[in-house]
Formats: C-alpha cells, sequence, structure tokens
C-alpha cells in the first residue's frame, strides 16, 4: 500500500520530550479519573447493598415469627376455614389467575 | 508532485476501521432512539450496534496502545489554541463566503489541521471516549451499577452520539471537497506539496523535513 513515493514527511518527532510527557500523562489521568469515580461509586453502591442485607438478615433473626406458615393468622385461616394447605377452597380462594394479553396488543 | 506523507499507514488503517464501526453505529444508534421497526428488527438493531460498538472500542484502545506517539501528537495539536482560531472561526474558514458568495476572504495560516479540524478532533476524542465507556456500563452492568448513574450515562451516550453523528455529514462533505486530502486518508496517505502549502502553511514550514526515497531526486523545499 505505501511504498514511500513521498518526498517530504512530518519532521521525526518536533514535540519535546517534557511536552509529550506532559501530554500523555494528562490523556491517561483523563481516562483514568471516570473509571476510578465509577469504580469507588460501584463500592460504594456494593457497601450500601451489604449493610442492607446484613440489616435485614438483623431483623429477621429479632422477629418473633420467622416464616409464614408460623404465622398465628395463617394457622388460624386454615384451622377454621381454609382447611390444608393446597386444598381445593385454599386454591380457589387463594390462586391468581392470569389472563395472557399480549396478543391483544399488536 | 512533490508528495508529502500526511497520513502514515497506521492512522488510514485506524480510521478505516473508525469508518466501517462508525457508520453502522450511527444508523442503528438513531434506529434505536426513535424505536420505528418490530421488536424482531429492533433486537437486531441492538445486536448490530453492540457488534460495531466493540469494534469502534477495540479499534481506539489498539490505536492508542500500538501508536501512542500519535494519539499524543494528536491531542498536542487539537487541545492548541491561538489567536488565530479565533480569527479562523469569525471567517469559519472562509467556507461559507466561497460556497454561498463565491468569494474568497483572507484566512489566517493554518498548522495540520484548521481550526474547524480541531474543533472536530477534540469532539470526537472526548466524544469518543464518553460513548465507549458509557456504552461499556450500559451494555454489561446496568442493572449492577446506581441507578442515577445509569441514567446519567445513558444521556452521555446519546448526547455524544448525537452530537459525532450531526458532525458526520459535514465531515464527509469536506473531506471530498478537500478531494487531495481525501484520497490521501482514503488511499496513498500523500499530499501534493503545492495543496499542503495552500491550506496548511504553517505545517509545511515548521512541521515538514525532507525524506530520503530510494534513488529519487529530492526536490528541495
Amino acid at each position: 500500500m505505501n511504498k514511500k513515493k513521498h518526498l517530504f514527511a512530518e519532521d521525526s518527532f518536533f514535540l519535546s520530550r517534557r511536552k509529550f510527557m506532559a501530554v500523555g500523562a494528562a490523556f491517561v489521568a483523563a481516562l483514568a479519573i471516570p473509571i476510578g469515580w465509577f469504580t469507588s461509586k460501584l463500592e460504594r453502591r456494593n457497601e450500601y447493598i451489604k449493610a442492607r442485607s446484613q440489616g435485614l438478615y438483623k431483623d429477621d433473626s429479632l422477629a418473633k415469627t420467622r416464616v409464614s406458615h408460623a404465622n398465628p393468622a395463617v394457622e388460624k385461616y386454615y384451622k377454621e376455614f381454609g382447611g390444608e394447605p393446597l386444598g381445593h377452597m385454599s386454591h380457589e380462594l387463594l390462586h391468581t389467575h392470569f389472563v395472557d394479553r399480549t396478543k391483544l396488543s399488536s | 508532485m512533490r508528495p508529502i506523507l500526511k497520513h502514515p499507514l497506521n492512522v488510514r488503517i485506524f480510521h478505516y476501521i473508525l469508518l466501517l464501526s462508525f457508520l453502522p453505529l450511527a444508523a442503528t444508534g438513531l434506529l434505536l432512539f426513535f424505536k420505528p421497526l418490530s421488536q424482531e428488527g429492533m433486537q437486531l438493531t441492538y445486536d448490530v450496534h453492540i457488534i460495531a460498538g466493540i469494534v469502534m472500542a477495540l479499534d481506539a484502545v489498539a490505536f492508542t496502545i500500538m501508536a501512542f506517539d500519535r494519539v499524543v501528537l494528536f491531542i498536542a495539536r487539537v487541545f492548541s489554541f491561538s489567536g488565530r482560531d479565533v480569527k479562523w472561526f469569525m471567517v469559519l474558514g472562509g467556507y461559507p463566503q466561497k460556497f454561498l458568495l463565491g468569494k474568497k476572504v483572507p484566512i489566517p495560516p493554518m498548522n495540520k489541521y484548521n481550526s474547524g479540524q480541531k474543533l472536530f478532533g477534540a469532539c470526537v476524542l472526548i466524544g469518543g471516549t464518553v460513548l465507549i465507556l458509557s456504552g461499556l456500563v450500559l451494555w454489561f452492568i446496568p442493572h449492577a451499577a446506581p441507578r442515577d448513574i445509569v441514567w446519567f450515562l445513558g444521556q452521555a451516550h446519546l448526547v455524544s452520539g448525537l452530537v459525532l453523528t450531526a458532525f458526520l455529514p459535514v465531515h464527509l462533505f469536506l473531506a471530498v471537497y478537500r478531494f487531495d486530502d481525501f484520497k490521501a486518508m482514503m488511499i496513498h496517505g500523500n499530499v501534493p506539496y503545492h495543496d499542503a502549502a495552500e491550506y496548511t502553511p504553517l505545517w509545511v514550514k515548521n512541521e515538514i523535513a525532507p525524506v530520503a526515497t530510494n534513488g529519487e531526486q529530492l526536490t528541495s523545499k
């Protein structure tokens, strides 16, 4: 492609070493700053998520009733009305029904 | 003709890959913004956008690593500013007068890039970096990054993409208008001495040196 047919070219390197290093360092810093900023944001967000999940586990360990099937209200429902879990009555009353409406929209 | 090497081979290869990746990126970016296609069409558009984006990002990173001196030179040129640039922008390089009124106005002497090209270069450098970095976050970790930052990066991606896409027709028009430079970038890298001396006199005066070629007679500068 390039058979050196030119008679003139840019002088080998007209930027001084000092200027080359200054511009190069500024460029690398300009690239590194947003990356560092974003990484620290991401880390701080992860810290928040970790603290939040720790708080949730702590709340859970302090709670008297820790599982839904130990809830007295649920126990009372099955005992006096619903019969057994997954029974016919509970299925009718508690099961959520969906209708696929995605095909109607277009 | 006395040719000057203006665009070395690595720059031309970089520019070709940039061209082949940016054109589909601009087209699919606009499609993703206006969403005119069906679900499948938009999915295909998104896939093309991602693949072209990867090609452009790799091209930029590879060129920065392999030709760091040229990147530094480009930055030094693009961000140099003087009174000549103010004077250039006051007459907009004489282009409106030339195209609309058919008259020639005096223009301050320019270096390798004129002030308009420098502005475009700065937009490409900053906007391209923003596009690549924000695109990476939006593609890879939109669920893991903080919500407000993802929104901000999405806006930055959109604005940078629209600005660079808006520059595209101007760049293409002026590239073909300066046909000697167009051939240099697209084919052999050389511009004729008289063309360079007319449009970029400071570059020719300060930075151009004779090169010894195999047995060919050197014509003095």
